[in-house]
């Protein structure tokens, strides 16, 4: 069950993260690829669309937790930030990047 | 503040039913169009949400003599229509005014985005005398917003058939960026983004033309215009920002954007900009104090994609730090991060 739901988790995440910017290629991005770098350079306009499907779907309200936004580093750790939150984490998952999430210490 | 009211078309813009008569349509409804003129006048701009063909928007456009800068012609639901026309526009719920003859459309609009402002065109006649419809100021910018929506539509039609990177699209487009020392005359304008701009201000606050004026003059403080054009047409001053450049640091004390620069990279460019400025004059760290609000949440998406960081970190779960104000942090080592050509800065900094 949270084997099957981790992955859904994160195949949610690189769908929306399509959706939002336009492009479909990225509903296949490695879950390391940083977001904020050259390679997707998400931007503040799909940056908000995407806090706002988080939050609409996994009633996970990213920007008031996450001061520095560290959640949105890669589609790791947002999925991993998701995870902690829903109840739906694997502690081991193959997903899941080692000591991210962006909660803080 | 109402930004836009997005309107109905038959029994409310025209004198009667579009499709009821197609070999000759309605006329304009003289009243709605008195309104229509007076918002337009003051800076606010109009759009349509319609049961018809999208030839009845066009229609609508030409009698009554009006540019609408978005348009939603369908049989969906309007609550729906309203929705893509707000995301269109870079428009909050609470900035827009729906305008439309049938209750019952009214009452499904009211339950699903319960902060628009929901009118009949009774009341919208009324309404014009309303606060709500009367800002304080009307600059030039605020003047020609109709017809610069109107622009961003061309643009972002030209920007969906694109088929380059964003950078290589804002070449096509002849982007100029203008970043300057504000002037004496830039304070209304200034005055007028402090208080109508949400999603990228760093304080909610607006900031009067005397303060404004105070801070121009002022020894250790520096305020920043940032004018925007491009091939489509010249949207003026688009942002601003005061620096507190005392002791050997650059503060960011105030910091807006106005949402029609979205997407044309101009948040980015304000804030490398900063970084080497800062950097020349020998400061070490540059810091932006941003409220922290469900409003601004764009702003603080850019700060950290520009690597600005806070050290306050709130607890899983505990939303603590919601309308308190956090300083947000960048190290000035190494070189600048480098402008974009078509960023020209006149002012020696």
């Amino acid at each position: 069950m949270s084997s099957r739901a981790g992955r859904l988790v994160i195949d949610q995440v690189r769908q929306i993260l399509a959706e939002v910017t336009g492009r479909a290629e990225l509903a296949a991005i490695p879950s390391q690829t940083p977001l904020f770098g050259p390679g997707v350079g998400l931007d503040s306009l799909a940056g908000t669309l995407l806090l706002r499907q988080v939050r609409d779907r996994f009633g996970v309200d990213v920007a008031a937790e996450d001061l520095n936004l560290d959640a949105l580093a890669t589609v790791a750790t947002l999925t991993a930030f998701i995870e902690e939150r829903t109840g739906e984490a694997e502690p081991d998952g193959p997903d899941r990047a080692p000591g991210t999430g962006g909660a803080g210490p | 503040m109402i930004k836009c009211v997005i309107w109905d078309i038959d029994n409310t813009l025209l004198s009667g039913v579009f499709l009821e008569s197609p070999d000759q349509p309605p006329p304009a409804d003289p009243d709605m169009v008195s309104v229509l003129a007076a918002l337009s006048a003051r800076g606010i701009i109009h759009a349509i949400a319609s049961r018809n063909p999208p030839e009845a928007a066009s229609y609508a456009a030409a009698v009554t003599g009006h540019e609408f800068a978005a348009a939603e012609c369908g049989w969906g639901r309007k609550s729906d229509a309203i929705g893509s026309i707000l995301g269109e526009l870079g428009l909050a719920s609470d900035a827009v005014a729906f305008v439309d003859d049938e209750a019952h459309e009214r009452a499904e609009v009211s339950f699903a985005l319960p902060d628009l402002l929901v009118l009949s065109p009774e009341d919208m006649a009324d309404a014009v005398g309303w606060p709500a419809f009367g800002p304080a100021v009307v600059t030039p910018e605020a003047r020609r917003r109709g017809t610069m929506y109107a622009q961003r539509r061309r643009r972002q039609a030209e920007a969906r058939a694109f088929s380059g990177s964003r950078e290589e699209f804002l070449r096509s487009c002849a982007t100029a960026i203008v970043i300057a020392a504000a002037r004496p005359q830039d304070v209304a304008r200034l005055h007028e983004l402090s208080a109508r701009t949400h999603q990228f201000n760093s304080t909610g606050e607006q900031v009067s033309e005397a303060s404004l004026s105070a801070l121009i003059g002022s020894a250790g403080q520096r305020v920043i215009t940032v004018r925007l054009a491009d091939r489509f047409g010249d949207d003026g001053m688009v942002g601003g920002c005061v620096i507190d450049v005392g002791g050997g640091a650059w503060t960011v004390t105030l910091l807006m954007m106005s949402c029609r620069a979205i997407g044309r990279g101009v948040i980015d460019v304000l804030l490398a900009w900063l970084a080497g400025a800062a950097a020349r004059d020998g400061a070490a760290t540059l810091t932006v104090g941003c409220l922290i609000s469900d409003r601004n949440v764009p702003l603080r998406l850019a700060l950290a994609g520009a690597g600005f960081r806070t050290r306050q970190v709130a607890a899983v779960g505990v939303p603590s730090a919601l309308f308190s104000t956090q300083l947000f942090s960048k190290q000035l080592s190494g070189p600048p991060p480098a402008l974009p050509a078509w960023v020209s800065t006149p002012d020696p900094s």
